[in-house]
């Protein structure tokens, strides 16, 4: 057995371009970006129902959804017309339950952990599952909440409770189950996408299907990126493969012709092969994901994923919530008077770094 | 000097004409200036209302006639009655073209935006470049406040600085027109009893001279009381609040109900947030939520509304739907870097 790490609650260290920078060179960033090329090269040419093989871990991460969806199933929407926000105020009980639950509900993941080791990295895995699903304050989902299941399913791995054949079942199983959930969550909570670029992004919540979708296509015989354009082809393909599922959502939560909300998707179907889609996602992921403030300035460090060396000492001040810890309950700070001086005070605290806000 | 705004004006290119005004020191234009001026406009206008964006050269040449006009404007400009309000566009042309049809033609009917003409939208280039060449056409007809989306870090993320570069090419397009938005006003005080503005209060400013005591022409400040009225909600607890969205303040009732008492208002007019039917009151009628995008993001399902405010100040709302969009998108497709 190797030797216990003390794990740490972990925060969020990215706050200004200096830093991005130093993030780019990190050893997690280059951990997180193998991380994610490597699974999707593993399902390069295979459907979504292709064969994986079955492990301890893998059920755990499946029962881990599947627990998180029954949470979701008890939190319906309750009809209500006069909210300020366009997203539904029952996805805050939603969220407040997965973090009440989060214990729980990683626990049969941490038991696996322990057959080989000392510790309880319960506190890291729980901080990165417990973002996974969107903002509470603001009842959205964007590409760093996704971004955030992606770091958890990579602290497992740092802890390797992975083999090399569990990945194909990382994407085609556990991310798939996955993204399920969070379609369910945008649809019935009506969650607003996060740092959207709007019809000139390539999708108001999601980046990775469209990475994974492609890699799924690269050696496809005969659909072409320019199948999308079908809605027949979108019917035929949806079940087996990603990027079609993506665009079958897409129209069916757009009531206009795709050309008009989603000028990049149409752009993207232009390109002659999938394989030239495929290898592009690679290097859009690491430009609109990996490197942009907005989406990395919220990423978490802890004692897995570590900080990259040389980033500034300012740090984890909650956008969401006057700055306090995590370990906050989220009740207790936001939507407590604030006098304007102190409003004020606590504005020339920041000293003019401040996270780039939400719109 | 002063402005007298109960006297109905005419368009500004046209007083300059007029000797007998002997006010208009805007821009200093010969008579066959002024009008070459306008005719060069009107084609721009009328090229715009087509939804066919400008070229590089005449967008550059539009900004610049725009900064003559919009740097005399005030941090509260003032707005006669008649006039109607309208809130975030968003770069929906063919719903602007819409809004103009509800509303009436412009400048037969005066206008007051109160920002956010750019981002997330297909045409937020057509829609900004047909605003302000409106603008620069009739100045006292219309006037277009700053949102917090006109502002160079917002655009980066959230599509007008993509669509720039995705219709020129380059970003000098981008450059020119957020370079141009340091100009816009940022409030409206119409007839001295309605202020109009994008976001909402501040907790550093309790009076409307304050506003006034800013230095505008500048990139939206990350906070202080020039973001705070770009950025803030009203919302239902009382007091000032941290937004949720990392910039401005929420602020509750009693702080509107003390705002519109010292400043002897009658109405708090913004926009900055969706709203399913257009428009929506709060705070009993203190502060009222216009949105003019309908059906925005191509998803929500919303109506959109404007106010029209007549000259007794009575108020009525103009709701419509999303306007029908005729055949295909003129862009043709264009593979982006990433997949070449």
């Amino acid at each position: 057995m190797s030797e216990p790490i003390s794990f740490v609650i972990p925060v969020k260290r990215i706050l200004t371009p200096e830093d991005l920078t130093k993030w780019g060179e990190s050893e997690t960033y280059k951990k997180l970006n193998a991380f994610i090329e490597r699974l999707a090269t593993s399902i390069k040419g295979l459907t979504n129902e292709a064969e994986t093989g079955a492990s301890e871990i893998i059920d755990a991460l499946l029962a881990m959804l599947d627990g998180i969806e029954t949470i979701l199933s008890q939190h319906p929407v309750v009809e209500d017309a006069n909210t300020s926000r366009f997203g539904k105020v029952e996805f805050r009980d939603f969220y407040d339950d997965v973090k009440e639950q989060v214990v729980g509900l990683l626990a049969p993941i941490v038991q696996i952990y322990q057959k080989t080791a000392y510790g309880d990295p319960t506190v890291e895995l729980a901080a990165y599952l417990s973002e996974s699903f969107g903002n509470r304050t603001r009842i959205d989902y964007g590409s760093g909440h996704e971004l955030n299941f992606m770091a958890l399913l990579l602290c497992l791995d740092e802890l390797r409770l992975f083999v090399p054949e569990d990945d194909k079942a990382l994407v085609l199983k556990v991310f798939i189950r996955y993204m399920a959930l969070m379609r369910r969550l945008q649809r019935e909570y009506w969650l607003e996408p996060a740092g959207s670029h709007g019809v000139w992004g390539l999708d108001d919540y999601h980046f990775l299907p469209f990475l994974f979708g492609s890699w799924q296509l690269y050696t496809h015989p005969n659909l072409r990126p320019k199948s999308i354009r079908s809605q027949d082809m979108v019917d035929m393909f949806h079940p087996k493969y990603m990027y079609f599922e993506c665009i079958n959502f897409i129209n069916e939560v757009k009531n206009v012709p795709l050309r008009w909300h989603s000028p990049m998707l149409d752009d993207i179907s232009g390109v002659k092969t999938w394989a030239k889609v495929a290898e592009g996602m690679f290097k859009m992921f690491k430009a609109e994901v990996l490197g942009k403030l907005p989406v990395m300035q919220h990423f978490l460090f802890g004692s897995i994923l570590v900080v990259p060396v040389g980033i500034s000492e300012k740090g984890d001040q909650d956008d969401d919530c006057c700055g306090h810890s995590l370990l906050n309950t989220w009740g207790d700070c936001c939507g407590i008077k604030v006098p304007s001086a102190i409003g004020a005070s606590q504005m020339n605290k920041q000293q003019g770094i401040k996270p780039i806000p939400f719109d | 000097m002063d402005f007298d705004s109960d006297v109905p004006m005419e368009d500004a290119v046209q007083d300059q004409l007029d000797p007998s005004l002997g006010t208009a020191t805007a821009f200093v234009a010969t008579e066959s200036n002024a009008s070459s001026n306008i005719t060069q406009l009107d084609e721009w206008i009328d090229q715009l209302s087509k939804c066919q964006p400008l070229s590089e050269e005449n967008v550059k040449r539009l900004c610049k006639m725009a900064i003559e006009v919009l740097q005399f404007e005030e941090n509260v400009q003032p707005v006669a009655v008649p006039v109607t309000i309208c809130g975030d566009v968003h770069g929906q042309f063919h719903d602007l073209m819409e809004l103009f049809k509800i509303g009436g033609p412009c400048p037969d009917t005066n206008y007051l935006f109160m920002g956010d003409y750019v981002d997330r939208g297909y045409y937020s280039v057509e829609t900004v470049s047909y605003l302000v060449a409106m603008k620069v056409r009739y100045p006292n007809r219309i006037t277009i406040l700053r949102g917090n989306h006109e502002s160079r870090q917002i655009t980066q993320v959230y599509g007008f600085y993509d669509e720039c570069l995705r219709k020129y090419g380059s970003a000098v397009v981008w450059k020119l027109f957020t370079d141009l938005f340091d100009y816009f006003p940022i409030t409206a005080l119409v007839d001295n009893k309605i202020f109009c503005l994008h976001g909402g209060l501040s907790p550093m400013i309790e009076t409307i001279d304050q506003v006034r005591d800013l230095n505008r022409v500048q990139e939206v400040p990350h906070e202080g009381p020039m973001c705070d009225l770009l950025w803030s909600d009203p919302d239902d607890r009382g007091g000032w609040g941290i937004s949720p969205r990392g910039a401005g303040f929420t602020f509750g009732q009693d702080i509107s109900e003390q705002f519109n008492h010292t400043n002897d208002l009658s109405l708090i007019a913004r926009a900055h947030q969706l709203v399913m039917e257009g428009y929506s009151w709060s705070h009993q009628e203190l502060v009222v939520t216009i949105f003019s995008a309908p059906n925005y993001c191509y998803r929500c399902g919303n109506q959109a509304a404007i106010m029209e405010v007549d000259e007794n100040h009575e108020r009525q709302f103009l709701q419509y739907d999303p306007s029908v969009r005729p055949g295909e998108p003129t862009v043709t497709r264009k593979t982006p870097d990433y997949f070449l």
